[in-house]
Parts: C-alpha cells; sequence; structure tokens
C-alpha cells in the first residue's frame, strides 16, 4: 500500500535535503582539512619547476636525511615488529599477573607527549644524564647521534603493532594452536602455520602504521637530534630547518615525500582489502 | 587403545576441578563423560589429551605412563567443541594438517596424503567440499571436517569435547546417529563430554556421571537411568519428582501421611524420595487428596500437574492414557506410586 510505503521509507531515511547537507558538510570538511593541504604541498613544492623541485631532493643534505629517516624505520620498525609479537602473544594467549599493568605500558608511548619521550632519553644518556659519564668514558655517543634517534622512534612507535594484534588475538583465542599441538605440531610449527596466518592482515596493518609514524615523527626525535645537518637530521627535522631558512621549496619538496609515503601506505592497505578481502574476512570470523 | 586414570587431581587456584578421579577407558569403547557444568569433565578430557597437566595422579594410555608425554606425542585424536577449525586454510589442507607437520621420515608424499585426505573426506562425506574454507561451511559440516583432520593422524583415541553442543536439535539428532555408525565402523576408543543426558543415554557404551570434580557413577545407560547411585544422579537423568520423607520399616511417609510409599534399601529415618514421572500413576476420584492443577501435551506425551495437599508433583503419560482417564485441570484425583528410590537425608 503507497501510504505504508511512505511512512516505512520515512522512518528509515531522512528527507533529500538533509540527506545532502550532511554529506556536502562532510566533503567539504574532507576537502579543507586533509584534500587542500596536501594540494598546498605538492603546488608549492613544484612552485619553480620541476628542476628546482629534483635540486631540492638531491643537494646532500636531503639525501643523508632521507637515508637516514630510511635507516631509522629499518631498525625501529622490525624492532617493534618482533616486540609487538611477542607481547600480544602472551597477552592474549596467557593468563599472568601483571597482564594489566602490561596492557597500560604499552599504552604509554600515545598518552605521553613525544617531547617527553624524547627528552626521556637526553636525561638518560646525555652528556650530563644518569649513564652519561660511563658511556663518555666507553667513547659510545647515543644522544645527539643514530642510536639515540633509533631508541626514541621505537618508544614513540611501540603500540602500533601489539596495539593491532591483541584484539585480534584475544578474539581468535588459542583453540587452533591446541588443536595444531595435538595434531603433533612443535611449537615452532604452530606459531608460523597457525598464529602467523591468522595475525597477517593485522600485522600488516601494524607495520605500515607503525612504518608510516616511524618516518614522520618529529616530537620526539627533535630533542634527541642535536639538528646536524646531514648527520642527525631525518626527513621532519630537515623540513623544519628549510622552512625556518625561508627556503619554501625546498621545505616542500622533502615533505611531499612524506606527503606520498602517506598516499602509498593508504594506497596498499586498501589494495590489499580489495584484494584479499574475502580471506580477510575469514579470518576475522 | 585402554586409556587409565588413577587419582586425577586438579586445581585451578581455589577450585578443584577434579578430586582423586579414577577411571578406566576399555579398548574400542565409546564412552561418556557427562555432568553439569563445571563437573570437571572437559579438564578430565584436557588432561587426557595432554592440553592440561594435572596436579597429582597417573594416566597410562595403553599402559605406558603417559603423562610426561606431549600431545603431539600421545596419538590422540581431540575434537573441540567449537571445532578450532584453521580458519586461513582450505577444509583439505585442514585435513591434511596433521600429516604436513610429521618429520621428513614419517611424512607421506604428496600422491599419498592426497588419497587419504580424499579417503577421509569421504568418510565423512565431504568429498566435494575440499576447496572451501571453513568459514563457508555449515556447523555440522564443520564438525565432521574436525572429526576428519582428528582421525587423519589414525589416533588410537578419540577425544571429543561437546561434539554437538554448537548445533541445532536436528543437526545434532543426525550427527549423532552418524558418529555412533562411525564408532561402530572404525572401533576407535572414544571419550566424549556432554552435558545432555539424551546424548550420552543414545550414544554411549558407558556413561560417566560427574560432578563437582569427582565421578558419581559408572554404567551402562540402562544402568545408570534405572538405577541411579546417588541422588545427584537420580536428579541429573531426566526428570524426577523429589520429596522429603521419613522412612519407618520400609515405608516411606511423605508430609502428614498424603502419600505412603514402598521403598527398596534399607534406609532408615529421614531421607529424600525420588520417583520419576513416568512411575507416578494418577486416577480421577472424586473427593481424593490431589488437584490437577494443568496438563501440558508435548507431541505425543502428556505432562500433568498435581497439587497433592500443598505438595507438586508431575506425572507424565502418554495422549491416549490421557484421553482414556478423561482428566482434565481442576479435577480432583488419587495418586499411587510402585517404585520409588530414597536417599538418605
Amino acid at each position: 500500500m503507497p501510504a505504508d510505503n511512505t511512512s516505512a521509507s520515512s522512518a528509515r531515511s531522512e528527507s533529500a535535503w538533509v540527506r545532502w547537507t550532511l554529506i556536502g558538510g562532510a566533503l567539504l570538511f574532507l576537502a579543507l582539512f586533509l584534500l587542500l593541504p596536501l594540494v598546498v604541498v605538492f603546488a608549492e613544492a613544484l612552485r619553480r619547476g620541476v628542476d628546482a623541485y629534483w635540486t631540492a631532493l638531491t643537494e646532500p643534505d636531503a639525501v643523508a636525511a632521507i637515508q637516514l629517516t630510511l635507516t631509522v624505520a629499518a631498525i625501529a620498525v622490525p624492532a617493534n615488529l618482533l616486540f609487538g609479537v611477542a607481547a600480544s602473544w602472551c597477552i592474549a594467549k596467557f593468563d599472568f599477573r601483571g597482564k594489566n599493568l602490561l596492557i597500560t605500558l604499552i599504552d604509554l608511548p600515545f598518552s605521553v607527549s613525544p617531547v617527553v619521550s624524547g627528552l626521556i632519553y637526553v636525561l638518560l644518556f646525555g652528556m650530563n644524564g644518569l649513564f652519561g659519564p660511563y658511556l663518555r668514558s666507553h667513547g659510545i655517543q647515543i644522544i645527539f647521534a643514530v642510536p639515540g634517534l633509533v631508541l626514541a622512534t621505537i618508544f614513540v612507535t611501540f603500540p602500533f603493532v601489539a596495539r593491532e594484534l591483541i584484539p585480534l588475538m584475544e578474539e581468535q583465542g588459542s583453540d587452533e594452536e591446541e588443536a595444531a599441538l595435538v595434531l603433533g605440531a612443535s611449537g615452532w610449527q604452530t606459531f608460523w602455520r597457525v598464529t602467523i596466518p591468522n595475525i597477517k592482515w593485522g600485522l600488516l596493518y601494524g607495520v605500515l602504521l607503525c612504518n608510516a609514524r616511524a618516518m614522520g615523527e618529529f616530537g620526539a626525535v627533535s630533542v634527541v637530534s642535536g639538528h646536524i645537518r646531514g648527520e642527525t637530521n631525518t626527513m621532519p627535522l630537515h623540513v623544519e630547518i628549510l622552512y625556518n631558512e625561508y627556503n619554501f621549496v625546498a621545505a616542500f619538496a622533502v615533505a611531499s615525500l612524506l606527503a606520498m609515503l602517506a598516499l602509498v601506505t593508504l594506497v596498499v592497505k586498501s589494495a590489499l582489502e580489495w584484494r584479499f578481502g574475502d580471506e580477510l574476512a575469514a579470518t576475522r570470523h | 587403545m585402554a586409556i587409565q586414570v588413577s587419582g586425577i587431581t586438579k586445581r585451578f587456584g581455589e577450585f578443584t576441578a577434579l578430586d582423586a578421579v579414577d577411571l578406566e577407558v576399555k579398548s574400542g569403547e565409546l564412552l561418556a563423560l557427562l555432568g553439569p557444568s563445571g563437573s570437571g569433565k572437559t579438564t578430565l578430557l584436557r588432561i587426557m589429551a595432554g592440553l592440561e597437566g594435572p596436579d597429582a595422579g597417573s594416566l597410562h594410555l595403553n599402559g605406558e605412563e603417559a603423562l610426561g608425554l606431549k600431545p603431539r606425542d600421545r596419538q590422540v585424536g581431540f575434537v573441540f567443541q567449537h571445532y578450532a577449525l584453521f580458519r586461513h586454510m582450505t577444509v583439505f589442507d585442514n585435513v591434511a594438517f596433521g600429516l604436513k607437520v610429521r618429520p621428513r621420515g614419517q611424512r607421506p608424499g604428496a600422491a599419498e596424503m592426497r588419497r587419504r585426505v580424499t579417503e577421509l573426506l569421504e568418510l565423512v562425506q565431504l568429498a566435494p567440499f575440499g576447496s572451501r574454507y571453513p568459514a563457508q561451511l555449515s556447523g555440522g559440516q564443520r564438525q565432521r571436517v574436525a572429526l576428519a583432520r582428528a582421525l587423519a593422524i589414525e589416533p588410537k583415541v578419540l577425544l571429543l569435547d561437546e561434539p554437538f553442543g554448537a548445533l541445532d536439535a536436528k543437526v545434532r539428532k543426525e550427527l549423532r546417529r552418524w558418529l555412533r555408525k562411525l564408532h561402530d565402523d572404525i572401533h576407535i576408543t572414544s571419550v566424549f563430554v556432554t552435558h545432555d543426558q539424551e546424548e550420552a543415554l543414545e550414544l554411549a557404551d558407558r556413561v560417566v556421571v560427574m560432578n563437582q570434580g569427582r565421578i558419581e557413577q559408572i554404567g551402562t545407560p540402562a544402568d545408570v537411568y534405572d538405577h541411579p547411585a546417588s541422588a545427584f544422579v537420580y536428579e541429573f537423568l531426566g526428570q524426577v519428582n523429589r520429596f522429603d520423607c521419613m522412612v519407618e520399616g520400609g515405608i516411606a511417609r511423605v508430609g502428614n501421611g498424603t502419600l505412603a510409599i514402598p521403598t527398596e534399601g534399607g534406609v532408615q529415618g529421614p531421607a529424600v524420595a525420588y520417583v520419576r514421572p513416568h512411575d507416578l500413576g494418577v486416577s480421577p476420584a472424586t473427593g481424593g487428596p490431589g488437584r490437577i492443577a494443568g496438563i501440558h501435551v508435548v507431541g505425543p506425551d502428556a505432562r500433568i500437574e498435581i497439587d497433592l495437599a500443598g505438595l507438586a508433583l508431575e506425572a507424565e503419560m502418554d495422549r491416549e492414557r490421557l484421553a482414556t482417564l478423561g482428566i482434565v485441570a481442576g479435577d480432583r484425583c488419587s495418586v499411587h506410586i510402585d517404585r520409588a528410590r530414597v536417599f538418605a537425608r
């Protein structure tokens, strides 16, 4: 009956203008706060043409910054991958005293300002820090050097993998691992053939996010870096220096690389979801 | 393969899950561990499989001490309550898993493995489903995959934890018959855990009734139903009327002498009497001591609620008998009991 239809449909959906206002508002917000800045980054980077852009990216200090960022990420991400899997494994599969404390500690880097995280390392390993005299007498430099950058980055990106995996592993329980053990698999076989395949998508998400943050981290890294050009400047720090020197094209050129990293991360994530959607759904069931 | 459980005790913190349990599972039999949740039946099964270690006691599989053995060395097949199928593997790979993880020397070749898995899938009637994922199967199909997977390693013992618990009533009944037939064909020593007394009575060769970490009774289904060893077993197996009584000279008197029932056994003094609803006779009697409080017809049977001077009783009979008696709710009636089991209070 027509009367029933109208009432039923109006009960479920708002009138057209409400819908379009809401959608329009959301799109406008996205355009203004996400899309526009992204476009500006690339526009500013290419303002003096492709040659200037390329020069800015290939001058020695920029190359050093890019290499340093890749190095730091190459150490921090695998470290946090290992830590994240180990932590979520023991949190999800075992009961022990202090479990909640461990979960809280894992979240700590999210709740502490990155600048504070950096300062902690300065206070520990700096010249006048707790371990300062010992390190100096053995000729080890951590602060204002690559080890400090790696430590600060590991600290800040600590929670990404674990946060992604803990809920997933808790939901999956340990039935499948037990089944594998009864069927004759060793602990090692169980881990590689049952545990890892079940968490691989969560793991990949965690690693992507962890990597994006590791390369983009500013605050903590800024405190421990010392801003030595060509030596301890990562990409975000290099962007800041160039910007403060009014070298806008170069600053935006390096920034565009970081923006591209974000875009690539998003595209890879979406591509994986699209390509392996079925399998993904299966592992979540 | 026979299983010998002696004095097995298991505690979880303050809670005693198993309290010095002794049990012998005979070679080739199908044994049910029956009990309410928290009775320790699943813990006992998991200890047999090696998924849990006891605090005391010993376990022998085929005469050999087994507590020191890891699950993988015990040659047991375990079917989990929620199947625990490997969700990222196809049905075929699930069944093949136990063969694939064998050490290189004992691992069958690809062709042999394919033949064995196909054979098992045919046994559980799932041959066309080899390339599906568990998420694409129904509950009953998943259960059969779990069974095929457990059988693939040619276990000496099959352990099943609430094998039908997660299935709907109709599928449960079909699968129950099918499992019984499978057991009759392959004769593997099997132990299954259930809280459903009907399932245990229908399926098992012998039933072990458990309560609060202890075994209450072991016997054939007819044994435990007809001759319950304890008040708990009486109450747990099927519907029952329970009332407090005084036993004097073999006669149990209920209330102020509203009922006098001959008893078995030598109980004297205060006791609890149990009568199954189908052992309770009802006949219409004008001015009788009882009143028909309600009649519920369920399928072919009728349940009759009786109010006997404040004592609520339940009788059961088929519908034809009910029609012959011609009673309706509100009628007066008399009650007679031929058989009652009493346990000292």
